[in-house]
């Protein structure tokens, strides 16, 4: 075996022992939805076992339907991730082409509130909302959400309009585009799949989100995240009802990994080189 | 007045930061002319471009395109086109929505603009390459791709910066000519920049010589290559440019290392000059300069010998191969009306 093909061999089997560790919940979540309660507890576990759709139907269309709930998460996901990007592509286009004097404290303000821990925000942010009464509603959870994603997003898309060089819009002022057709036609085309990757991750992140959801949210505002516990309570837990809940969940997340898949990886190779070789 | 297209630059002055990179430039253009921007790297020249397209501000002075002052103008209400050095083509869109793309901006009519791109494409033949994309072109392709967007709309005023310098040698010579025929042929006034003196010297009606953000001298490129202005546009015009000694004039007598000459009727104080001789001008001759020869360079149909002469090279260059060897001593001469004498102080040419 040459040394090039043993390479490929590790490789391969690396990939393949994290493809298992990250796929094992997700396989065993899978298995899970479609069993009943009692096969589910049965020990050992079984592999062979009749599948029922039961569970999604209760989870679905029970009494405990999480349908609301997936609406609540698609309102939330939605909303701030078109908000953010409505606000955030203009803002990085100017930051990227002009000489702004806090380019730079605006960057270290962005990566700081990335690495703030979210839960010493919680309790301020309970208390802001709670003042102005938007506890439990769209607009809170939402502009919370944005206090995050937007310095995100824009840091995110600032690299992909720097790319573009100058002489793209210059081209189109002669061609008599001026300022916003330029970048309608000339600029934003040529950073789609910035937009791209950036929807997504903007848009994940808000799905996903759990602890500002379960804190500032209520009975009115209850995504999916949080409504799925209504599965585990003090008794018992109900393993496969909560197994469906989190396959549908997971669903729009996977289906938008998959549509936008070629992007994603595009999106971080490029941000990746770019990041190595970048001066300040 | 469509395609008037005249030119006039006054006291235009550009910094950056405490570096002045336009030292108070005048120029003037007039309507149809093909007027080559000069200068080696770094001297201005795309920087005067820019300020003529309205896409760089100015520090002080005006600029009028055909009488009308257009200095606070934005680019797009000026009537330039422009091509730039990297093409600036719009990737995302095909050959025919890029050279569309300045008339849908001003909203002309589908069948007009369809016309006209087609027209322009075919100008500089790349009608059967409508259909694709900037990146599935050459670099002369893309070229024409950009010339196409820039004559499409018949400005008054074309811009191009360096527009053959990402070409391979063979298709820059082509492309040179078709240019000119294309702008002959569109009646517009051209503004070109360039840092070959060769191309300027070839494509230009008149020409502008850049030096570290001044103009140093305007005229026809016949006339600069006769005349000169200074020391700096004589050792940058010419291929060979001119060879430059340091010579003596005393009593209407010139030596040049020691060895006198005869000189050449100037007015002109005695003291030290610059001597100037185009190396076409230079022979092998009986007596004259003293030189030996360092390197003879045989290009077919003309050959270039390089001089020592007090231990400073020149170089000479003459249509019949000369019967010399590298080592040789020779003599070189040259008629006194070939000399161009320069002050050595402020490098100004002195007249005669
Ligand atoms: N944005 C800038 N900042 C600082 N210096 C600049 C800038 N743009 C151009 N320059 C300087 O101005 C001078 C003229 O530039 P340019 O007009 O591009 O020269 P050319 O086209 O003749 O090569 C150069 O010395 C260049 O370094
Ligand atoms: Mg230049």
């Amino acid at each position: 075996m040459t040394g090039k093909r043993l390479r490929t061999v590790v490789l391969v089997a690396i990939a393949a022992v994290l493809l298992a560790i990250w796929a094992f919940p997700v396989l065993w979540a899978l298995l899970t939805s479609f069993k009943t309660e009692r096969d589910v507890l049965a020990y050992p576990p079984t592999v062979i076992f009749t599948p029922t759709l039961r569970n999604y139907a209760d989870v679905l269309f029970g009494s405990a339907s999480l349908l609301p709930n997936l609406l609540s998460s698609v309102i939330v996901a939605g909303v701030s991730t078109f908000v953010t990007l409505l606000l955030a592509i203009p803002a990085a286009y100017a930051l990227a082409r002009l000489e702004l004097p806090a380019k730079r404290a605006s960057g270290f303000y962005v990566l700081a509130t990335q690495m703030l821990p979210p839960v010493g925000l919680i309790i301020p942010y309970y208390l802001v909302l709670q003042k102005v009464g938007m506890l439990d509603t769209y607009t809170g959870l939402i502009v919370i959400y944005l206090t995050f994603s937007l310095p995100f997003a824009i840091w995110l898309l600032v690299s992909y309009f720097e790319d573009i060089p100058r002489e793209m819009e210059e081209a189109a002022l002669l061609d008599r585009a001026g300022r916003f057709r330029a970048l309608w036609y000339v600029i934003l085309p040529q950073v789609r799949g910035g937009i791209a990757v950036t929807t997504i991750f903007v848009f994940l992140n808000a799905w996903n989100e759990f602890l500002f959801a379960v804190v500032l949210g209520g009975n009115r505002v209850r995504p999916v995240t949080v409504a799925m516990f209504n599965y585990i309570s003090v008794e018992q837990t109900l393993w496969a009802k909560l197994a469906a809940g989190a396959m549908l969940a997971m669903a729009p997340v996977i289906l938008l990994g998959l549509i936008a898949q070629r992007h994603i990886v595009k999106g971080l190779t490029v941000g990746a080189v770019k990041g190595g070789g970048r001066r300040a | 007045m469509a395609n008037a297209g005249r030119v006039s630059m006054r006291g235009i002055v550009k910094r950056h930061g405490s570096f002045t990179a336009l030292h108070g430039i005048d120029l003037d253009i007039a309507p149809g002319e093909f007027f080559a921007l000069l200068g080696p790297s770094g001297s201005g020249k795309t920087t005067t471009l820019r300020i003529l397209a309205g896409l760089e501000p100015l520090d002080a002075g005006q600029v009028m395109l055909d009488g009308v002052d257009v200095t606070a103008r934005e680019p797009g209400e000026r009537d330039v086109a422009m091509v730039f050095q990297s093409y600036a083509l719009y990737p995302h869109m095909t050959v025919y929505e890029n050279i569309a793309f300045p008339l849908r901006m001003v909203g002309t009519a589908k069948g007009e603009t369809d016309r006209a791109v087609k027209d322009a494409a075919a100008k500089v033949h790349i009608d059967h390459l409508l259909a694709r994309r900037p990146g599935e072109l050459s670099g002369g392709q893309q070229q024409r791709c950009a010339l196409a967007r820039a004559i499409v709309r018949k400005p008054r005023l074309f811009l191009l910066d360096e527009p053959l310098s990402n070409l391979d040698a063979k298709l820059r010579l082509e492309t040179r000519v078709e240019l000119r025929k294309l702008q002959r042929a569109l009646g517009v006034t051209a503004v070109y920049v360039t840092h070959d003196q060769e191309e300027a010297m070839t494509i230009a009606d008149r020409v502008a010589v850049f030096m570290d953000g001044r103009i140093v001298q305007v005229g026809r490129p016949q006339d600069i290559f006769a005349r000169p202005a200074t020391s700096v546009v004589a050792a940058f015009i010419g291929s060979p440019p001119m060879n430059l000694l340091p010579a003596d004039l005393r009593d209407g007598e010139l030596r040049v290392a020691g060895v006198p000459l005869p000189a050449p009727r100037m007015a002109g104080r005695d003291g030290p000059i610059t001597l100037g001789v185009r190396p076409a001008a230079l022979r092998i001759a009986e007596r004259g300069l003293p030189a030996r020869v360092y390197l003879v360079e045989n290009l077919g149909d003309t050959t270039i010998v390089d001089l020592d002469v007090a231990g400073q090279v020149i170089k000479l260059r003459t249509e019949q191969a000369p019967n010399v060897r590298e080592g040789d001593h020779v003599h070189v001469a040259f008629a006194p009306e070939a000399m161009h004498v320069f002050d050595p102080a402020t490098g100004q040419r002195r007249e005669g």
